[in-house]
């Protein structure tokens, strides 16, 4: 009889974490996760529910990528914006996509956006907020549109629009201002827009470009780089070097293949037979 | 694990066990794994065990619900099943999956990580004869 256990295997390693107390008690730091430090908004809107992000992804001090992607598929009508460390909002928002997609063609149904918010939940308070994953959770489903904000720790919230990361009080100011129900897609997005807006100029974890992402019950829009107010100016020189800078003296081609012989496999009509 | 309904793992006692690195007479075992020491011994600490009896304690909580609706035969008959398809002819060493087991325990239809992370890290194993005697010794 064997003694393997029925449960899975939590799938992390404890097996350094001795050495590495050691190491930060001798006073070497860990090292830096490339964080979000961002601002992701949502919005409810009289069809459906708006995403907005900023693209800026920060290591530190250092900008690790001027334009990356904040708001993640979770299904057809599901997005998910994320904030704080990056490689746990993508992980995460991946994981949960590929369980939703496994859990609908179970159920049959199209999948709900309360789901996705108790998949992640629940995933996010087992880990006790080590998963730093922000996330601004919003689709349109069978009951209609929802909006949610999930904290790192697992708490969640229902609301007609939210602001999640560093930006978000640059961003929440804007909405707290302007956002009434039931406002146009054009208004909504225009809001949306001034809300990042906000958060890229005032917060410096928040940067470069402005995505939004238009969900309603018929269709999903993604419109990425909506808004590019931070575009590079061109240089005034030109920094190539014209062909022929470089003198050569010799060439020496080696072909790869020696001797090359073709022989054709059951491409002479052996047909498989499905009679 | 006795009958709970705790959800989450319960905060434990520090202690220091060798069972990690006992050899086949029950104690520390030098020669596989150098000089003893405390340090060593004490595991991860509370993240790591919370981690680590996540599902069992959920299980268990689910299985005491279940005795309190329908006697306690019904998860007496859930765990022999579970033991009876846990029983693999199959050598340790080699990587294996038990579908029957993942169906029983309801994760035929969702992805961890550990299904497709766990694999690569570890090739055959070191001693095979340590893995015989795990899985032969009851």
């Amino acid at each position: 009889m064997s003694q393997q256990s029925a449960f899975s295997s939590p799938g992390f390693d404890f097996s350094n974490s001795v050495r590495n107390n050691f190491l930060q008690e001798k006073g070497m730091p860990l090292p830096k996760a490339t964080s979000t430090g961002t601002t992701i908004v949502g919005c409810l809107f009289k069809d459906g529910i708006i995403l907005g992000a900023d693209t800026r992804a920060t290591e530190g001090e250092i900008i690790a990528d001027k334009n990356c992607e904040k708001i993640h598929y979770i299904t057809e009508s599901i997005r998910c914006c994320g904030a704080g460390t990056a490689a746990d909002t993508e992980f995460t928002t991946a994981s949960i996509s590929s369980n939703m997609e496994l859990h609908a063609l179970s159920t049959g149904r199209k999948p709900r956006v309360v789901t996705v918010m108790t998949m992640l939940k629940q995933y996010l308070f087992q880990y006790q907020g080590h998963v730093g994953a922000a996330l601004v959770l919003g689709g349109v489903d069978s009951t209609g549109p929802h909006l949610f904000t999930i904290h790192p720790h697992g708490s969640t919230d229902k609301l007609p629009y939210v602001t999640m990361g560093s930006g978000s009080l640059a961003a929440m100011a804007v909405f707290e201002s302007s956002w009434k129900p039931n406002m146009e897609r054009n208004e909504a997005l225009a809001l949306v827009s001034a809300a990042v807006s906000a958060g890229i100029f005032n917060d410096l974890g928040s940067g470069s470009n402005v995505d939004a992402c238009i969900i309603t019950a018929t269709q999903t829009e993604m419109l990425r780089n909506f808004v590019k107010p931070n575009e590079r100016v061109e240089k005034e020189r030109h920094y190539t070097f014209r062909r022929g800078t470089t003198a050569w003296k010799s060439e020496n081609i080696r072909d790869l293949i020696v001797n090359e012989d073709i022989t054709l496999v059951g491409a002479t009509g052996d047909a498989m037979d499905t009679s | 694990m006795e009958p709970s309904y705790r959800i989450v793992p319960p905060s434990q006692i520090k202690t220091a066990s060798i069972s990690d690195t006992a050899g086949s007479l029950g104690l520390h075992d030098t020669l596989h794994y150098g000089i003893r020491s405390i340090a060593t011994e004490m595991r991860g600490g509370q993240f790591e065990n919370r981690i680590a009896k996540w599902e069992e304690t959920q299980d268990n909580a689910r299985l005491h619900m279940l005795a309190n609706l329908y006697g306690p035969s019904a998860p007496m008959r859930l765990l022999m099943e579970r033991q009876i398809v846990s029983a693999s002819p199959h050598m340790p060493g080699m990587p294996q999956s038990n579908i029957h087991l993942d169906i029983l325990m309801g994760r035929d239809e969702t992805l961890d990580p550990t299904d497709f992370f766990l694999g690569l890290e570890s090739g055959p194993p070191l001693s095979i004869h340590n893995e015989m005697e795990k899985k032969l010794r009851l």
